[in-house]
């Protein structure tokens, strides 16, 4: 083999000249977090210059754990528009998730364990059900999947009124096995007097896995490919279905994650609740660097979105703004961001083209 | 605590309830839903139209009380409903079309359903109003109303806070644009003058609770917390508990957890409207009106609230909350 | 570059040795009949050109081939033996490489995840086992060089690369992968003469180094520069079928161009 390279035509002499690494900066531009990390840097020193309750570890970790509610299930809808499709049964599944465990568990009595784990087992079946139906028919997820939100969000009261007679889940704190799942699912630890929620931690752990599997895994490869050229991955020898529906599933196990969460947090869920949380994952995702259309973003982009969600959300209310202004607020927020990403991202491509 | 599992256990092991664990579904008997005649046996159908969006609470119990009316008068209950305007005047519209006897509506968008309403006047079909446009009924031609003023259950939440030296209440409005609720939080601010609103995303009890808890922290003189919804004061305790404030919480509306928490003394009292009452009245009323040409309320509207639930009166509406009547 | 060919090609290959046959093949899709009664030979060390027009079944013969569709009607041998691939991972395993004309590739993924995509480098064979970045990185870029691809960096997406260069790397990958049957669909209908050029001389490497080598186009000068064997399609059917001895250029270029029909075109177009 080593011959070869001598061997080789008269390419070599010019080598030189042609093979520039580009510049360190340009490489960082070009990630797609990079314009996410910038606007939430702006609209972080934005808020402490304007709102004093805003500056306290305090706030900066019920900053967070609002983040983490939304950034958990984000990071999983992340990967899935990376994949090439959208989960819009993603807000909702989070409700069904809770109500599958505790109205299991209230009706039949049995402990709260095996709830948890028949929830996962729903969640999980939901998953790759959308994700079947969108490789099965070549229907756009994103109406499979608006299907699949108005079966949740119809079941989820339906059957709640049926079981419960009422629109809310029942109290299910005395059940057997709440004390334990609520240590997993909705502890705290306190660090130097602040409250951290566990959640923040999970989140953690779920962003360095994804991002992980993002870029040092065969499945992340995959998860690229199928988004970026899913006929040229299948032409190659990259099994779409699979992949697919993996991440459909991710959604829904993340979901089901912080389902359990509000459940063990809260006790009783609202059967009509969720609904609408589904764009606020995508928001994130996108104001993260996710391409809509997929095959582009990354876990920490996507996890700095959720960030600046909460920051926003929360922000106003530091500030002690007139609530009325609070979603256009956001709105500007938002689309600051993207302009400020997309900005970024056009830098870095013209500069690379002046090499 | 430690005490309470064995106790519950023991309790559940001596009532040995077909081997249910503890704290699960206790064995009803369907008071709730029992008794009364056949359904459709006073030959009466009555179409109960509301602007419910589905999943509130709220509604459930109007709605609930509108089917025991049905029941124990033997009318045939059409229920529907759309929180859209242009959408329930249309369900007017058809209810007038199928010819039933009477129509119970809710009147939040007075002017959008003004045509419906006229539609029903103008076929001799007798049209009453529940839960929303007191001030606009009789101009409409409804020839009864039953419900409470927002603006003053508001009031009288924000005299009672000020009675008992709350200074600067928080008003929390769980969705946005909901003329009632914004007349809720105006009544309050009536009665004290320091009242600030905020606005909360009510489909998710994390955010609602995280929003508070930022607020909390953001103004500490927040002494009186007053949530529009029975679910949204449960979220309220949290935020409190977490931001380590001494905030008092004031609700609308009862809910299962709300009323233990206020026999609890956890949260102060609960300004109930009693939509129970609302949609029973509602149906009932129709039904004296087909039946006896009757007329409630003397031509003024019929308030079913406010009625206070605190610690002293809530060990007799417990049990109906667990009903969900109340 | 021929060696890095010769390297990696099957060395059990034979020069002129049967590995894919085509016995009266065709196939329907719901009631359109897009390709009937095809014959064909793919041999090692040889390159059979396909030649049609638009909408003349070429496209379906390479779905065949490469496993995207199964055919229904005929046989389709393998080294003699009956196959019928459901997927493109089985035509893979096959040693049957295809390379698309505009998937060939995922744009937006860096040129050497392009390179190895679908056959990965893992430190094991467990879900989730680490990718072998570095090796992968290193391979990817000796390889390419080899074969006088020039890469600025093989970090870059593949998608900034000319439209010759990501062929040539489709290429290259199908190779160093062990492809016995190289399909390659159209590979200059997009490039300019000199990108051409490259990938003709590509195809004419993979060929010396015992491949069989199936090579569809429209242009018949490309395809008489490295043809073997020449197959000309028209609505579904085998028009002409001919080695290089039986065929001329003209009358590639004559039948490409219309053949019979342009002739009673100009008669009736005649002023």
């Amino acid at each position: 083999m080593s011959q070869s390279v001598q061997a080789a035509p008269a390419t070599v002499p010019s080598e030189p000249s042609n093979r520039v690494k580009l510049g360190m900066s340009n490489r960082i531009l070009a990630r797609p977090e990079v314009g996410a990390l910038v606007a939430a840097i702006i609209i972080f020193i934005f808020f402490m210059a304007a709102a004093p309750a805003f500056r306290s570890a305090e706030s900066f970790f019920t900053v967070l754990y609002q983040a983490s509610t939304i950034g958990i299930v984000a990071v999983a809808v992340g990967l899935l528009m990376i994949g090439g499709e959208f989960d819009l049964s993603a807000g909702v599944i989070v409700t069904t998730a809770g109500l599958v465990n505790s109205m299991f568990c209230w009706y039949l009595g049995v402990n709260l364990w095996i709830g948890a784990i028949l929830s996962l087992a729903f969640c999980l079946a939901i998953g790759f059900l959308n994700g079947y139906l969108v490789m099965r028919t070549g229907i756009p997820s994103f109406l499979i999947t608006l299907g699949t939100f108005f079966v949740l969000q119809g079941a989820n009261l339906g059957v709640t009124k049926l079981v419960t007679n009422q629109v809310s889940s029942t109290d299910i704190s005395q059940i057997d096995g709440f004390d334990s799942l609520a240590n997993v699912f909705a502890f705290t630890i306190k660090v130097g007097g602040v409250t951290v929620w566990g959640t923040v931690i999970y989140w953690l752990i779920f962003v360095a896995l994804a991002a992980w599997i993002l870029t040092r895994t065969r499945t992340g490869n995959w998860i690229y490919a199928v988004g970026g050229a899913p006929d040229s991955a299948r032409a190659v020898g990259v099994p779409l279905f699979k992949t697919k529906i993996g991440l459909f599933m991710s959604v829904s196990f993340l979901g089901w994650f912080v389902g359990m969460h509000i459940l063990y947090r809260f006790n009783t869920l609202q059967a009509g609740n969720g609904v609408g949380n589904e764009f606020l994952y995508i928001i994130a995702a996108v104001v993260g660097g996710t391409l809509l259309t997929g095959g582009f973003g990354n876990a920490w982009g996507v996890a700095i979105g959720a960030f600046i969600f909460g920051m926003t959300s929360l922000g106003i209310v530091y500030a002690g703004w007139d609530p009325n202004w609070f979603k256009a607020f956001l709105g500007v927020m938002l689309l600051l961001a993207v302009l400020v990403n997309l900005y970024v991202k056009r830098l870095s491509t013209t500069t690379r083209k002046a090499d | 605590m430690r005490m309470i599992r064995p106790l519950a256990v023991a309790a559940v092991v001596a009532l040995a309830v077909a081997g249910c664990s503890s704290g699960g579904r206790e064995k009803t008997d369907d008071s709730t839903t029992s008794g009364g005649n056949a359904a459709g046996s006073s030959g009466y159908t009555i179409a109960f139209i509301t602007h419910e969006t589905p999943g509130d609470t709220f509604w459930d119990k109007v709605k609930n009380g509108a089917q025991q009316a049905a029941k124990d008068t033997g009318v045939t209950l059409k229920y529907s409903n759309d929180p859209d305007a242009t959408k329930q005047a249309q369900l007017i519209q058809s209810a007038v079309d199928s010819k039933v006897s009477g129509i119970a509506t809710t009147l939040v968008t007075p002017d959008a359903l003004a045509g419906a309403v006229k539609a029903a006047t103008d076929a001799k079909i007798p049209l009453v109003g529940f839960n929303s446009g007191i001030d606009q009924y009789k101009q409409l031609g409804a020839l009864m109303y039953f419900g409470s003023d927002e603006s003053l259950a508001g009031e009288s939440a924000g005299q009672r806070i000020t009675q008992a030296g709350g200074k600067k209440p928080l008003c929390v409005i769980q969705q946005a644009g909901s003329v009632a609720l914004e007349a809720r939080c105006a009544g309050v601010k009536k009665s004290a003058p320091a009242t600030e609103n905020v606005q909360v995303n009510g489909a998710d009890d994390a955010a609602v609770t995280s929003t508070l808890q930022a607020k909390l922290a953001q103004d500490k003189s927040i002494d009186y917390i007053v949530t529009l919804g029975a679910p949204q004061a449960v979220d309220a305790l949290k935020a409190i508990e977490q931001a380590g404030s001494k905030a008092k919480v004031v609700t609308f509306d009862l809910n299962q957890q709300v009323a233990q928490d206020i026999s609890d003394k956890k949260i102060e009292f609960s300004i109930d409207q009693q939509p129970y009452v609302q949609g029973y009245m509602a149906v009932t009323s129709l039904y004296l009106n087909l039946k006896n040409g009757n007329d409630i309320g003397g031509g003024k509207p019929v308030l079913t609230g406010p009625s206070f639930v605190d610690s002293a009166n809530i060990a007799a509406i417990l049990p109906f909350t667990k009903n969900n009547t109340r | 570059m021929t060696d890095t060919l010769a390297d990696h090609a099957d060395s059990q290959l034979i020069k002129g040795q049967t590995l894919i046959e085509m016995v009266d093949v065709g196939k329907s899709y719901g009631a359109i009949r897009a390709l009937r009664g095809i014959s064909m030979k793919v041999n090692a060390g040889e390159v059979t050109c396909v030649l049609g027009d638009n909408g003349a079944g070429k496209s379906t013969l390479i779905k065949i081939m490469s496993g995207l569709h199964p055919h229904n009607d005929g046989r389709l041998l393998v080294d003699g033996k009956e196959a019928s691939f459901s997927s493109p991972r089985e035509a893979l395993d096959h040693g049957i490489a295809t390379v698309y004309q505009d998937l060939a590739v995922v744009p937006l993924m860096e040129v050497w995840r392009n390179f190895f995509l679908g056959s990965e480098l893992r430190v094991g064979n467990y879900p989730l086992a680490r990718l072998k970045v570095k090796e992968m990185r290193a391979i990817a870029d000796e390889e390419l060089r080899k074969m006088g691809i020039v890469v600025k960096d093989i970090n870059q997406p593949i998608g900034t690369l000319s439209g010759g260069q990501r062929q040539c790397v489709a290429i290259a990958r199908a190779v160093y992968f062990g492809a016995r049957v190289l399909i390659l669909d159209e590979p200059t209908a997009a490039l300019g003469v000199k990108q051409s050029g490259v990938v003709l001389k590509y195809v004419a490497a993979a060929r010396d180094a015992g491949l069989g080598v199936v090579f569809i186009t429209h242009n018949p000068h490309h395809a008489y520069l490295v043809g073997d064997h020449f197959v000309i399609l028209k609505l579904g059917s085998t028009a002409l079928d001919g080695t290089r001895d039986e065929v001329t250029l003209d009358q590639l270029t004559a039948q490409m161009a219309g053949g019979d029909e342009l002739a009673e075109l100009s008669h009736e177009l005649k002023r």
